[in-house]
């Protein structure tokens, strides 16, 4: 007992130090944005001719060095190449384009490539689509968990359940703050993840409690007659 | 018999599998074709169409009067002219220094997206740049792609005016809501008629009612009178007796009046103007005192296409006067279809590292359960293979967040068939057809019941208007069913049939 009180102690520990180092690194760094969230700027460059994707990588990789690059393909035809990252110098641009000049044997000339600037895309904005489909999701399962383990004490249960589906997002965040793993298009379904697990830890708790609820009462039972 | 049995389900999984992963080819003229559909996927993974919409920086020419006010006019007037009439000619820029604000930019991005959400686009990107104005729409490549894009940049300018005056009787500001109706005649029965019906505010129907009620086709009669004398010969019976009849003829000069009518018609007309383009000038056959206000757009049609035409038609106005108009003038600068970053490569890799990890989870039950952990492996990659057709053919789209539920619902499958082959291995006798049933029921109730709050999250996902999210919804709706039925019907059996051997 004096074990598991420690372990829980420590689990506790553990948690509240995660958490307070990654509002600790929001409020410091905030958050590392993906590229395709962030302010970056975008060449598109006609290759004429289809193209590889790792071939490119490699001339991007010359060019911008540790810089985080996208590129896609542009159009049915596929023989224009969009490269997106966070800042395109004169030089890099000109660099660039002889490079691909170099490999693909186009004409294309620097000063008649344009370097577009493309705004970020705000944190809230990625969420909003998303806020009311849990929002309902969340308050069905909280009824559906106080209907349902009413033994346990329906107040309990919502409490609890919102606590530890608040802690178990805060703890994504925390760590996603802490290890800079990017703001992107991952986070949506890590925070999914997270929730339905919650869900199925949660709910497999609940069931154990209920099960020695009832076998309390059984027991109870058997002793009164 | 029972050998049997288990061969059949397992040339089943086998079929199915191959269908699921290799495709069925048939030879379509001098090339083999993949009858089995293909994956619909969504703009993370397909590529969308990038809109970047810049402030116009053009400026227009406008004619004004002695007193400074503007002068609608549509023809085109030389100096001459101009000095004629004392006007001037100035040149304004299409959105001014003033109108080139934050708020304002910030303002079209949301009356952008409104407009997306009204046409039924269920996924896009939207990012302002509040130094330039310039905003970039990303959107899902399919066949209404096109139609959204010629309405983002509608200006959405409403307005009702005075035919002949030009003066503006409505706009913007007495809507209340837009939206689109239908109606069948059924005199006529030629089919259906699409309305842009426009629903008016307080004050729009106040101003609507008085408008309907001047802007009319009306008769006008001119009565003109003059005197003239003529001759009449008036004849008169006077009483007539029964008895006695006597005929009185009195001739006399009366001076009479003739009236003549010249009946005129006079019509008031309004003008529509969208985006200062007319598109209707009419007059009104009677009152409006509803506030609202229908338009026929298209005529009436049974022709689906057609219809479908008006529809579309009528909604993408709709959203435009319905989301109010635009604070500033806005350019498409370009509109290109770039593919996703995400490439099948990559995707290829993630589909070989889950094969990886499901391998290894295979070789583990076959080491612990034997050849119920074999057969159920084998069950295992015909659930998973009849997963993949159920989504392709129940037209899911999928998302990174499909991936992700797919990826769930194997792990979920895991957990279930570990339980069974668990439960089994640990009842009395496992080799016992009692106990395997037995064993099959208490996982099916466990597990079920755990999973009560993941199938309430998941429907309510499927019910959502964003496509990641419905998309992550209907692929685990699929796979819990799934779940449920194939192991009942193919796992549960090969095990049930492995025990009574």
């Amino acid at each position: 007992m004096k074990q598991f009180i420690k372990s829980k102690q420590l689990k506790i520990v553990l948690m509240v130090l995660i958490i307070i180092a990654g509002i600790v690194m929001i409020a410091v760094k905030g958050f590392n944005f993906d590229l395709k969230y962030q302010d970056t700027q975008r060449v598109e460059l006609y290759i004429q001719t289809e193209f590889n994707i790792a071939d490119i990588k490699q001339i991007t990789n010359e060019v911008f060095g540790n810089q985080k690059v996208m590129i896609q393909k542009v159009e049915v035809f596929e023989d224009s190449v969009s490269i997106t990252t966070t800042s395109i110098s004169d030089e890099q641009k000109s660099n660039l384009v002889t490079k691909i000049n170099e490999k693909y044997g186009t004409e294309l000339k620097a000063e008649d490539t344009q370097v577009e600037n493309i705004a970020h895309t705000r944190g809230r904005d990625i969420i909003k689509p998303y806020v009311i489909p849990f929002a309902i999701a969340i308050i069905i399962v909280l009824i559906y968990l106080g209907i349902k383990y009413y033994k346990l004490n329906t107040a309990k249960v919502i409490l609890k359940s919102i606590g530890i589906m608040l802690l178990s997002q805060i703890l994504l965040f925390s760590i996603i703050a802490i290890t800079r793993i990017p703001i992107g298009r991952l986070t949506i379904p890590m925070v999914i993840l997270v929730y339905l697990f919650t869900l199925f830890g949660m709910t497999s708790r609940f069931e154990k409690n209920l099960a020695k609820k009832k076998l309390e009462e059984s027991k109870e039972k058997k002793t009164k007659k | 018999m029972k050998k049997i049995k288990i061969i059949t389900i397992i040339v089943l999984v086998i079929l199915i599998t191959m269908v699921s992963f290799f495709g069925v080819y048939v030879h379509v003229q001098n090339r083999m074709e993949n009858k089995v559909r293909d994956y619909d996927l969504d703009m993370d993974l397909q590529g969308a169409r990038y809109v970047r919409l810049a402030v116009n920086k053009e400026s227009k020419d406008v004619i004004k009067d002695a007193d400074g006010n503007e002068v609608d006019t549509d023809e085109e007037m030389t100096d001459e002219q101009l000095a004629e009439n004392g006007y001037t000619k100035e040149s304004v820029p299409n959105n001014t220094e003033d109108s080139l604000t934050v708020e304002n930019y910030e303002k079209s991005k949301e009356i952008i997206e409104e407009r997306l959400k009204a046409q039924g686009v269920d996924e896009y990107e939207i990012s302002v740049n509040s130094e330039t104005g310039d905003i970039l729409v990303q959107l899902p490549e399919n066949d209404s792609t096109d139609n959204f894009v010629s309405n983002i940049n509608t200006v959405g300018k409403f307005e009702i005016i005075d035919a002949d005056t030009k003066e503006v009787l409505m706009d913007n500001g007495d809507i209340k809501l837009v939206n689109v109706m239908y109606g069948s005649s059924s005199s006529t029965s030629s089919g259906t008629t699409v309305y842009l019906n426009i629903e008016f505010n307080k004050q729009g129907k106040e101003k609507l009612a008085n408008i309907s009620k001047t802007y009319v086709e009306s008769d006008n009669t001119t009565n003109t009178t003059a005197d003239t004398n003529t001759a009449t010969e008036n004849t008169s019976n006077e009483a007539s007796d029964e008895t006695e009849t006597t005929d009185n003829t009195d001739t006399t000069t009366n001076e009479t009046n003739t009236t003549t009518e010249s009946t005129e018609t006079t019509k008031k007309e309004i003008t529509m103007k969208i985006d200062d383009e007319e598109i209707m000038t009419t007059s009104f056959d009677e009152p409006i005192e509803n506030g609202k206000l229908q338009l026929s757009i298209g005529s009436a049609t049974t022709d689906a296409d057609s219809l479908q035409d008006y529809i579309t038609q009528a909604t993408a106005m709709a959203s435009v006067l319905d989301s109010g108009n635009l604070p500033i003038q806005y350019d498409i600068e370009s509109n290109e279809y770039i593919l996703s970053d995400i490439t099948n490569t990559e995707i290829e890799y993630i589909a070989l590292a889950v094969g990886i990890v499901l391998l290894i989870g295979f070789i583990v039950w076959v080491i612990r359960y034997k050849v119920n952990g074999f057969l159920s492996a084998i069950a295992f990659v015909g659930l998973i293979s009849l997963y993949l057709l159920v989504i392709r053919y129940t037209n899911v789209s999928v998302s990174i967040q499909g991936i992700v539920g797919i990826i769930v619902t194997i792990l979920l499958n895991y957990i279930f068939i570990n339980k069974i082959l668990s439960k089994i291995k640990h009842s009395e006798d496992s080799k016992k057809l009692e106990n395997v049933k037995e064993a099959i029921k208490e996982s099916y109730k466990e597990f079920f019941i755990r999973l009560i709050p993941i199938c309430i999250s998941i429907i309510a996902f499927c019910f959502a208007s964003w496509t990641t999210i419905s998309s992550f919804g209907m692929v685990m709706f699929w796979g819990v069913a799934l779940i449920a039925l194939y192991n009942y019907l193919i796992t549960a059996t090969m095990l049930k049939v492995k025990a009574e051997k």
